[in-house]
């Protein structure tokens, strides 16, 4: 089993952090996570972008080479590159909320998901990178959604304790639009 | 502490690893992309007992680290290229004097003030030396944050075992890169070792002992000298380490240390699976140069590409091993928006090199 | 014959034929320095870190383990050894050179650290072990083997006053200049020195003393004009006095 994941999105979108939960919680699962952050002309502006290899074996190469066979694209900045950097057979997620005119899909997957919208309607955008992951989780089976309600409970529980139903709540509506969307 | 599996940027990694297996001092000044080692080190550091301690350069900062290997304890420092360009006066001290430490060097581009960004550019300086005289160092060369956490043990009892400066280098990206990594539970390895017999503790444990660098006389020069060679010599013949696979038939060898290194397995595995004949070696210690590696490569082996994070450095060692038995190519670079080739450059050279 | 050892104690090591020159002030500040050591009873757990140049041999003649440092950063290495191991007594001694030449940067952090160890400064204004070349406390004027003409302020400044550096760091416990240019300076020399490991001893802070010292050899002069010029010129500049004695407060140790 091996995931190499592109994370994009605008500052304060929680692109970073959303990685951060991915790699906990394949932690958890007893999986390999290497993270390296955005480095080059992607980080231009705001923008920041995590790369995440998950594999049940020793990582080889820590670089994700426009090779990720899961990307999510937040904000509109980072949907070009993010778009040029999935492997055929790969997904995208796209946060339809930002991205106005997503281009087509070849030899890929593209999902188109209003998570911001979907985050507003939870009682906060910020939330919308919590939406994605749900989504992502239920589109691909990187991790089980229980594992990643575990590690926002253990992250957020101690310091935030306010922000954890709203974070698992969003996690739960991106999962189960993810479904519904038909997997 | 117990075992345990974290998620860590390897420059934590480093600090985590050393406290656990017995780091008690941690001199450094700050510096990218090193500074996450002292930062954690200052958190961390009191709960063993110990300290990290902020100096005011880096020549201060060997020299404190000097001061407090003297007492026979167990100390480190953290730096990158342009800061241990200022600590090798004391590492060369330590050499001559027999003195145990730990370096952390998280290469970055250079020269001169250079960039922030990762590189591998520091394998002259530490396998060369970047002080006065005859000396050498211990060189490691991890590259995961796991095997961080694997060597900074054995890292330790060569450092006591030979009474020697242990440098682990590791590039700038990999020290960045965040990383799953196990954790060993605590356990001063330098307590392995007894250094009553050397450690300048005062005389109320042993009759006067005075540390002593300097010629009183040429045959104390001489001497010095002499017993470093004998203690090389025996470093070379016991300890160098590699990680190889795929070279029994290849035609092809890949060379690499560190994430270049890293890289190799996937590139073996990717090109064998193609049906082409391509191997790897991945030295672990720089110094001494796995030369054993080498020097047993079989005559199918038609051609070596040595890739590196920098201008061509280890690439003269891979050259020296194999003494002209086999050509050997050199990829590298430093600095740019991604400070390194990718594996998809290596493979392109790697099909080049076999004809394809 | 007169048992030397119940005279002068056991840390002064009267085995030795010192290397000092002849008139050298580093014999009189050497011993009392072994005498300090003696008299706190500190001998088994003192550190000497000596400097490059003469001030490096000063060891020799002590029974107690000592540490060569690299050229100005003995107060580096003491901090470490210090840090490391505190229950132990730590002195850097060295000259002018040592000190305040190379070695100014990693002594002035180390005395405003202001952790407990001690520092001895022999300024006898010359290079003396590489043969008399200027050191930042050269005289103004004074001729030296790279001061043919003497020392140019225009071009060398004036003579380094490296206490008075030391006035405004909180950390110092104990500041003096002492002299050994007459029996009575050595006297208050010595009170000093003893002063400076006692603030040590007690954990207060950080001690230094600079003594001011003929080199008749660097100077190429008699040793008797040379004490002289300890007397005048020198202690003119360079004013024997004690800035900071804190050693009258609580223990800290």
């Amino acid at each position: 089993m091996l995931h190499k994941c592109t994370i994009s999105g605008s500052g304060g979108q929680g692109s970073a952090l959303m990685a951060k939960m991915i790699c906990l919680g394949a932690i958890k699962e007893g999986l390999k996570v290497v993270m390296t952050q955005t480095y080059g002309i992607e980080q231009r502006g705001g923008d920041s972008t995590a790369y995440v290899i998950v594999s049940d074996q020793p990582i080889g190469s820590p670089i994700v080479e426009n090779d990720a066979d899961i990307a999510v694209a937040l904000s509109s900045s980072t949907y070009a590159n993010c778009f040029e950097g999935v492997v055929p057979g790969g997904s995208l997620f796209t946060n339809s909320s930002m991205v106005e005119a997503p281009r087509d899909a070849r030899g890929f997957r593209q999902v188109l998901l209003p998570v911001s919208d979907m985050a507003v309607e939870l009682g906060t955008v910020r939330c919308a990178n919590m939406v994605m992951l749900g989504a992502v989780l239920a589109g691909t089976g990187l991790l089980r959604l229980e594992v990643a309600e575990e590690v926002v409970r253990e992250s957020l529980g101690a310091k935030k304790p306010q922000l954890v139903e709203l974070n698992v709540n969003a996690l739960r509506a991106g999962f189960a639009a993810m479904e519904k969307e038909g997997n | 502490m117990i075992q345990e599996t974290l998620f860590l940027k390897n420059t934590e990694t480093f600090a985590e690893s050393l406290a656990r297996c017995g780091v008690k001092y941690h001199f450094a000044y700050p510096i990218t992309p090193a500074t996450d080692v002292m930062k954690r080190m200052a958190v961390i550091l009191p709960r063993y007992g110990g300290q990290m301690m902020q100096m005011e350069s880096e020549l201060a900062v060997s020299s404190a680290l000097a001061g407090a290997a003297c007492t026979g304890k167990l100390v480190a420092t953290s730096s990158s290229g342009p800061g241990l360009t200022l600590m090798h006066e004391a590492i060369g001290f330590m050499c001559a004097a027999y003195l145990p430490c730990i370096v952390v060097d998280s290469m970055r581009v250079g020269p001169g003030d250079g960039d922030i960004l990762g590189a591998q550019s520091d394998y002259f300086v530490v396998t060369r030396g970047g002080a006065h005289g005859d000396y050498r160092t211990v060189v490691l060369a991890p590259s995961s944050g796991q095997e961080i956490a694997d060597l900074v043990p054995h890292g330790i009892r060569l450092a006591y075992r030979y009474r020697i400066p242990v440098v682990f280098v590791i590039d700038g990206v990999s020290a960045q890169t965040t990383e799953s990594t196990t954790l060993p539970a605590y356990n001063d390895y330098s307590a392995e070792f007894d250094t009553s017999g050397w450690a300048f503790t005062g005389t109320k444990d042993h009759a006067k002992r005075a540390l002593i660098t300097g010629s009183y006389s040429h045959q104390d020069g001489y001497e010095m000298n002499e017993r470093l060679r004998a203690k090389y010599e025996v470093i070379r013949d016991k300890e160098q380490m590699w990680e190889q696979d795929g070279v029994e038939d290849a035609e092809l060898v890949v060379a690499a240390f560190g994430i270049h290194g890293r890289m190799c397995r996937d590139l073996v595995s990717r090109m064998r699976a193609d049906g082409k004949k391509v191997g790897f070696i991945r030295p672990i210690t720089l110094w001494p140069f796995p030369d054993r590696a080498f020097e047993a490569l079989g005559s199918c082996v038609q051609n070596i590409l040595v890739v590196e994070m920098n201008l061509g450095q280890m690439v003269d060692d891979v050259r020296l091993a194999v003494n002209g038995r086999i050509p050997v190519h050199f990829l590298g670079k430093t600095g740019g928006d991604l400070p390194m080739y990718t594996l998809a450059d290596m493979i392109a050279e790697a099909d080049r090199l076999l004809g394809e | 014959m007169e048992n030397l050892s119940a005279k002068y104690g056991k840390t002064l090591n009267l085995d030795k034929l010192t290397s000092y020159c002849p008139g050298c002030g580093h014999g009189v500040v050497t011993r009392l320095v072994a005498e300090a050591i003696e008299e706190l009873g500190i001998m088994e757990r003192t550190i000497a870190i000596v400097g490059i140049g003469c001030g490096g041999f000063s060891h020799h003649y002590m029974d107690i383990d000592a540490i060569e440092a690299t050229h100005g950063r003995a107060p580096s290495f003491a901090l470490g050894y210090k840090l490391a191991m505190p229950e132990n007594i730590v002195f850097t001694y060295a000259g002018d050179g040592d000190t305040c030449a190379i070695g100014l940067g990693d002594l002035l952090h180390a005395a405003n650290k202001g952790m407990p160890i001690t520092t001895i400064m022999v300024n006898n204004t010359v290079f003396g072990m590489t043969g008399g070349q200027m050191s930042p406390t050269t005289l103004v004027g004074q001729v030296t083997a790279t001061t043919a003409k003497g020392r140019d302020t225009a071009l060398q400044g004036y003579p380094l006053l490296v206490p008075e550096m030391m006035r405004s760091m909180e950390g110092v416990k104990f500041l003096a200049r002492e002299s050994v240019a007459t029996p009575k300076a050595i006297r208050k020399a010595k009170r000093s020195i003893r002063k400076a490991f006692e603030c040590q001893v007690r954990g207060l802070g950080y001690s230094f003393v600079e003594v001011v010292v003929p080199c008749p050899t660097g100077l190429k002069m008699r040793v008797r004009d040379s004490y002289a010029r300890c007397a005048n010129e020198m202690t003119d500049y360079f004013k024997p006095q004690v800035f900071r004695d804190e050693t009258e407060q609580v223990d800290v140790a």
